[in-house]
């Protein structure tokens, strides 16, 4: 038996399943994702670039950019800085109820935006619970800009803080214990060592606040009022654009939020490495 | 926070105000502290000296890693006080302290280069960028970094990171220096040479300095003077030298390498342990019939195979070798000595007492020896060799029984 040395060279069998797999991953993506996207570009693009350019110069079209944009930069900006507030008071106290309050953070994620808008519309409405005792003073605040920061801060409530909080968690204590023996105070402390940490978390939680505010659509709708011009973000113009029958504009609306979406998430992919680069 | 209402007990008793040394730099007056119902450390008091480095040397669970937040100001005391050049700071906070801790891990801020790091504490004290360069380009020479001064720490070696971690704190000029297990992050290599290196540092700069360890070689080449703490007790402080060759207590003795412990009892100006008498070689205040321990190192034993004993020495007894063991500049030996005859008697035969855990294990003691290579080679010992066991130094304690296992459970 031991003469029988086979001499011949082992060659691994052709493996089937890896081909196979890949493949039926592509096309089960295909359908669900790559081709509903791409027929945004195809359809906004089929009459021409400058179509697509005027669609997108109407003054309504511009403004309802603009207003996602400021208003979910206002949302962004609030919930960045109370993201790493709260992430800072749970992960460094112990206190009775704060595991309510993590799980409290973090509901907007699984309450449907219909319901947050809803709900915001029952508090500040002009009949709202206190709402109501406001517009006698002729304070409103639905159906204005203000509404919409509202509606964006209660959705995208829980993502910076969902971001930041693990980062606080997994931080050394030493490090701010060393700083506070070399004579630093809370806020030099805070400023010149745990910010440093959390530069990668800020930006990540900010750009993901960010995107997911932009494309806000069920609570504000309830909220604004889309009024055109003074009320309507992006999507609800599109929404509108759609239902009165003119696809072009709202197509290239599309686009650009489509566009958009892509920069963040490639700065999110690609900027992870550099942003967490000593 | 809990325990903000500081009871200052009644210390007087301990605090030993007049010594000769340098002026007191650090002191702590009968520190406890107790985590819950645990009490980890009572009444613990100790002076360090200008420029002088103590160490506190215990095992894990003894409570000496409690002491150095105590002192830094990162965990209150429930009972006594901390004391920095004559100033009661126990109710200071950390950073109006002033004392630089050097943690196990550095702690180095890892987004900042080891400049922006050595002049972290001169920043934030507003000084102006002219004396800030200035003291950090210092720092740099004195702990050779300057070819590293734009890195990040984590491109450094953790001796760099922590001579980094030392001028660091330096930079502000600390009233102590505290060292957290300093070595135990390294290899064994690398500690016994930053061991050298860091107490050179310390001779050059003259800042004194508070180790904790656990390794009774560190403390014994770093310390100059180590206390040895037990159970949240220190049980002695001294040089190393008093520490190594007088131990206070079993426990002091064993902890600081190996120890032969053996029983006796005083009998008229000698000590009894088994059937030899072995003289006092200095005055003792141990009353006649006393039951006393008798502790010798392994180095303090000569094996001779004659029953005369060398000059100055004296011989306990004789024994049978059982193991021999190079270990590379000395050989171990182990001898099982027989306390039940006295030193000269003969009997030859006998060689089934080698089976150790007999019931006369009262009279035959196992004791360690060790040799000196030349001696090692010159006088072959083999298993089973009868010798006399000689002794050229030893210590005599009386025999009390270790302190209890108290409630001190908690592990810090």
């Amino acid at each position: 038996m031991s003469s029988i040395v086979p001499t011949m060279r082992h060659v691994r069998g052709f493996d089937v399943a890896r081909p196979l797999s890949i493949g039926v991953l592509v096309f089960m993506m295909l359908p669900l994702v790559f081709l509903p996207l791409a027929s945004i570009f195809i359809f906004g693009t089929s009459k021409g670039l400058a179509s697509f350019w005027a669609a997108l110069m109407a003054p309504e079209a511009i403004f309802a950019l603009k207003l996602s944009m400021v208003t979910s930069f206002w949302a962004t900006l609030f919930n960045v800085v109370f993201g790493l507030f709260a992430a800072y008071v749970l992960s460094r106290y112990n206190f009775w109820g704060r595991n309510a309050l993590i799980v409290t953070i973090s509901l907007p994620t699984a309450i449907p935006t219909a319901v947050a808008g809803f709900a915001l519309l029952l508090l500040w409405g002009p009949y709202g619970i206190l709402g109501r005792f406001l517009s006698p003073h002729g304070i409103q605040t639905m159906f204005t800009a203000g509404a919409i920061i509202l509606a964006n801060i209660f959705v995208t409530f829980p993502l910076a803080f969902g971001v930041i909080k693990p980062v606080f968690d997994t931080m050394s204590r030493s490090l701010e214990e060393a700083s506070a023996t070399i004579g630093a105070t809370r806020v030099q402390t805070f400023w010149h060592v745990t910010l440093p940490s959390l530069r990668g978390a800020i930006v990540s939680g900010a750009l993901l606040t960010f995107a997911r505010a932009v494309g806000e659509f069920g609570s504000t709708i309830l909220v604004s009022g889309n009024l055109a011009g003074r009320t309507q973000t992006a999507p609800l113009y599109i929404f509108a654009k759609f239902n009165e029958g003119q696809i072009e504009a709202a197509n290239a609306i599309a686009i650009v939020l489509a566009l958009f979406s892509f920069l963040i998430f490639s700065v999110l992919f690609f900027a992870r490495d550099w942003l967490d680069v000593d | 926070m809990k325990a903000k209402q500081v009871m200052v007990t009644e210390q007087s008793t301990s605090s030993d105000a007049t010594r000769q040394t340098p002026p007191v730099a650090t002191s702590v007056v009968g520190i406890s502290k107790r985590f819950g119902k645990t009490s980890v450390l009572e009444n613990i008091n100790f002076d360090v000296a200008e420029g002088e480095a103590l160490v506190i040397l215990g095992a894990s669970g003894s409570g000496k890693t409690t002491i150095l937040p105590i002192i830094a100001g990162l965990e209150q005391p429930y009972t006594g006080k901390v004391m920095l050049h004559g100033k009661d700071v126990t109710e200071l906070p950390a950073r109006e302290r002033g004392v630089g801790v050097i943690f196990q891990s550095y702690a180095l801020f890892p987004k900042m280069t080891v400049e922006k790091n050595i002049g972290y504490g001169l920043r934030i004290r507003h000084r102006k960028r002219k004396e800030i360069r200035e003291t950090v380009d210092d720092l740099l020479g004195l702990v050779q970094l300057e070819e590293h001064r734009n890195k990040y720490p984590s491109q450094l070696s953790g001796g760099q990171q922590q001579r980094v971690a030392i001028a660091r704190t330096l930079a502000y000029k600390p009233e102590v220096l505290l060292f957290d297990e300093p070595f135990g992050a390294l290899d064994a290599q690398t500690r016994g040479h930053l061991r050298r290196e860091i107490r050179a540092l310390l001779r050059k700069v003259n800042v004194p300095a508070i180790f904790i360890t656990h390794d009774q070689e560190e403390a014994l080449e770093l310390g100059d003077r180590i206390a040895v703490i037990n159970l949240g007790h220190i049980e002695q402080i001294g040089t190393p030298l008093e520490v190594y060759t007088k131990p206070a207590n079993e426990y002091v003795a064993k902890f600081l390498g190996a120890a032969n412990v053996l029983s006796g009892e005083v009998k008229g100006g000698n000590i009894e342990v088994g059937a030899a008498l072995i003289p006092f070689r200095e005055g003792h205040d141990f009353s006649e019939g006393q039951k006393v321990k008798l502790v010798f190192r392994p180095e303090d034993v000569s094996l001779t195979k004659s029953s005369d004993a060398p000059p100055h020495q004296c011989c306990i007894a004789r024994g049978i070798v059982e193991v021999t063991n190079f270990v590379g500049a000395y050989e171990r030996v182990s001898v099982r000595i027989d306390l039940s005859e006295s030193g000269s008697s003969e009997s030859d035969e006998t060689p089934f007492y080698l089976t150790t855990q007999t019931p006369e294990s009262q009279t035959s003691k196992p004791i360690i020896a060790t040799r000196p290579k030349p001696e090692a080679t010159a006088v072959k010992l083999k298993q089973g060799d009868r010798v006399a066991v000689n002794l050229s130094s030893f210590t005599v304690l009386p025999d009390v029984p270790p302190r209890g296992q108290k409630q001190v459970t908690k592990k810090v």
